[in-house]
């Protein structure tokens, strides 16, 4: 099907978009490969979209030594490729390739992505598992939100109808990080069925699992994240099935092992790597 | 509007509607037909051209919002060495037979040649993955390409562009959250949800008999009328982008012994039809306050019901459940009417873009 009819308007600077997203009944249009699909189906058919493809401080990154800043507007296969500098231990890359497919990474952003949330794209379940910071602006300036804060529910977020995501914000994992990231899909590129995170930064005091594409916010695993710090992965992969069935109480059992099965082959690929 | 391209080499001035997506600009404009149109969701790959030399999907990106790029369709190869060569790899391994997803997988195969060089026949079938073909099985397309990619090393990549450094914020470092209260196991399409109210079981039981109070506690609901147990309404649904208004007609049944209540109705959006059920009962609950139960049940119905995602729409309905309460709570005690808020419930028009839709 074709999208209905809307406005376009492109702004050059996110104050400018901001503006024009206070005027009500407007969508940022990024890459548009969540946004696009849901017009061209009519799912979605917002007035006006205000695109920020030119908005050149959406690509800034910036790093101290424990935290690393990255713009909204960096695509997928920036990242996948390096062009992004990496400040994660080539989780980031790792993650970027698997997202849909070389031509819808292209032109999707990480920004767009995590303010569509998804449940089951896969930077809304990493930003989460990294605990890491989002920023977002409206039009009384930036504030800064807590990842699992952001991600209120399925499609779900805090951002207001004036507010534009405009960068993210992750730790900088250490040299001696090791990390895990296992997707269960049907077929490549397809949306994921479970996703298992895991994430050991001895040098940060960072340790972090997360059970993702759950149909609802990202669940972290905080007694698995206990036993991987103080035990090691085995240890961890011990309580995976009694804490997953604690905070997925609602799924069908076969859903719950799907994750079951993603966190550990996570936590696996921790332990190997 | 008008939009300046540059497609195949040439300067190419459009004047279009922004709703009008890049491939049915070169199709219909500039009457490029090689480019092909098949799910229109990003999903099949036929529609893939470069722009700015990268593959991208035509049919999810709209010609306005292509001002100043670089736009090569399948047309435009002609004289690129790379793509000689696949077309002759795709005609000696038979690796198309109607020619629909042909020029696709071509200019995805071209980029997957160039940008990885040789690769394991698993990678490339990965690379190829956002393709569809429906004939070939697949076989051919992959010999073909592997076979115009084999020796060749991978294109130097892209400079890396590294900005002025800044000092970055500290990074708050959010602990997990408890989990969230979940609903007791029950049947797919059933929840319930138990809240606390600060309001005694009989001032509760009196605001739940004002169907139009209600109505304001559900967020997005509007009733339009009431007439004895008939009532009308609308519910919005907000998700993410998507907005629609299922209007449709229920009945009410009030039992003031339990101190339950019970709507069930039905309403429509255009193709979709949703029929649900919200059943309450005020329950005594500690220190004089009072538990409100409040059990949700929905059913989706006609061609949308077989790509039902339980989990998904269980998740919504548990926030509208929680939020039901709270407003509920909140006007029990006299405090000023719920801000309009929308809440999806009718999770089913996901259903069908996340049956079909990539990208993210």
């Amino acid at each position: 099907m074709k999208a209905a009819a809307f406005d376009y308007r492109s702004a050059e600077s996110v104050a400018q978009a901001v503006a024009l997203l206070a005027e009500g009944d407007t969508r940022v249009l990024a890459g548009g490969q969540s946004l696009g699909p849901s017009m061209n189906l009519r799912l979605a058919r917002p007035q006006r979209l205000v695109d920020v493809k030119r908005v050149a401080s959406l690509r800034a990154v910036a790093a101290d030594d424990a935290v690393c800043s990255l713009g909204a507007g960096w695509t997928h296969a920036e990242i996948e490729d390096g062009v992004v500098p990496d400040f994660s231990c080539g989780l980031m890359a790792r993650i970027a390739q698997g997202i849909a497919y070389r031509a819808v990474r292209n032109r999707g952003t990480l920004g767009g992505s995590l303010a569509h949330a998804d449940p089951a794209a896969d930077w809304v379940n990493t930003v989460v598992a990294l605990a890491g910071t989002l920023v977002v602006e409206g039009p009384g300036g930036q504030r800064r939100i807590a990842a699992a804060d952001f991600v209120r529910g399925a499609f779900t977020t805090a951002l207001q109808g004036n507010e534009m995501l405009v960068a993210v914000e992750l730790p900088r994992l250490g040299q001696k990080s090791r990390w895990g990231y296992h997707k269960l899909c049907r077929k490549t590129g397809e949306f994921a069925k479970a996703i298992g995170i895991a994430v050991l930064d001895p040098g940060r005091g960072l340790a972090r699992v997360l059970a993702g594409a759950v149909e609802a916010a990202p669940v972290p695993l905080p007694l698995a994240a206990k036993q991987l710090w103080e035990a090691g992965p085995a240890a961890a992969i011990a309580v995976l099935d009694d804490e997953v069935a604690a905070r997925l109480a609602d799924l069908a059992p076969a859903e719950r092992m799907l994750r079951v099965v993603a966190v550990r082959r996570a936590i696996e690929a921790l332990a190997e790597g | 509007m008008q939009v300046s391209l540059t497609v195949n080499g040439q300067r190419r001035d459009l004047l279009v509607q922004p709703r009008m997506h890049l491939a049915d600009a070169l199709r219909e404009v500039l009457n490029l037909t090689g480019t092909h149109l098949g799910c229109e969701q990003g999903v099949c790959g036929a529609c893939t051209v470069l722009v700015d030399g990268v593959p991208q999907r035509s049919c999810i990106t709209y010609a306005v919002d292509c001002a100043d790029a670089v736009v090569t369709t399948i047309e435009g190869f002609d004289a690129d060495p790379t793509m000689t060569a696949l077309r002759e790899a795709f005609s000696a391994h038979h690796a198309l037979q109607c020619g629909f997803c042909t020029p696709g997988m071509l200019v995805t195969a071209r980029d997957v040649v160039l940008r990885l060089g040789e690769v394991t026949e698993a990678r490339l079938r990965e690379e190829l993955a956002g393709n569809i073909c429906r004939c070939t099985g697949y076989v051919g397309i992959v010999d073909a390409v592997a076979a115009v990619a084999k020796g060749r090393q991978p294109e130097a990549r892209r400079e890396v562009r590294l900005a002025e450094p800044r000092q970055a914020a500290p990074l708050v470092e959010a602990m997990p959250r408890e989990a969230p209260r979940l609903a007791r196991p029950g049947g797919a399409a059933m929840l319930e949800e138990r809240v606390a109210l600060t309001a005694t079981p009989d001032a509760a039981w009196a605001a739940l008999a004002d169907l139009r109070r209600v109505a304001e506690c559900l967020p997005g609901a509007q009733l339009d009328s009431v007439d004895g147990e008939h009532v009308t309404g609308r519910v919005g649904v907000a998700l993410g982008p998507i907005k629609a208004s299922f209007a449709g007609a229920g009945t009410v049944a009030l039992e003031a012994a339990t101190r339950s209540g019970k709507l069930s109705g039905r309403g429509r959006d255009g193709a979709s039809s949703a029929e649900g059920e919200v059943g309450w009962q005020v329950l005594p609950g500690d220190a004089g306050g009072s538990v409100l139960s409040v059990q949700l049940s929905w059913r989706l119905t006609g061609p949308l019901a077989q790509f039902g995602r339980a989990a998904l729409v269980r998740d919504l309905v548990r926030r509208l459940a929680q939020e039901f309460a709270a407003n509920l709570d909140a006007m029990v005690a006299g405090q000023a009417p719920p801000p309009a808020r929308q809440l999806g419930l009718f999770a089913l028009l996901w259903s069908v873009l996340r049956a079909k839709v990539l990208g993210r």
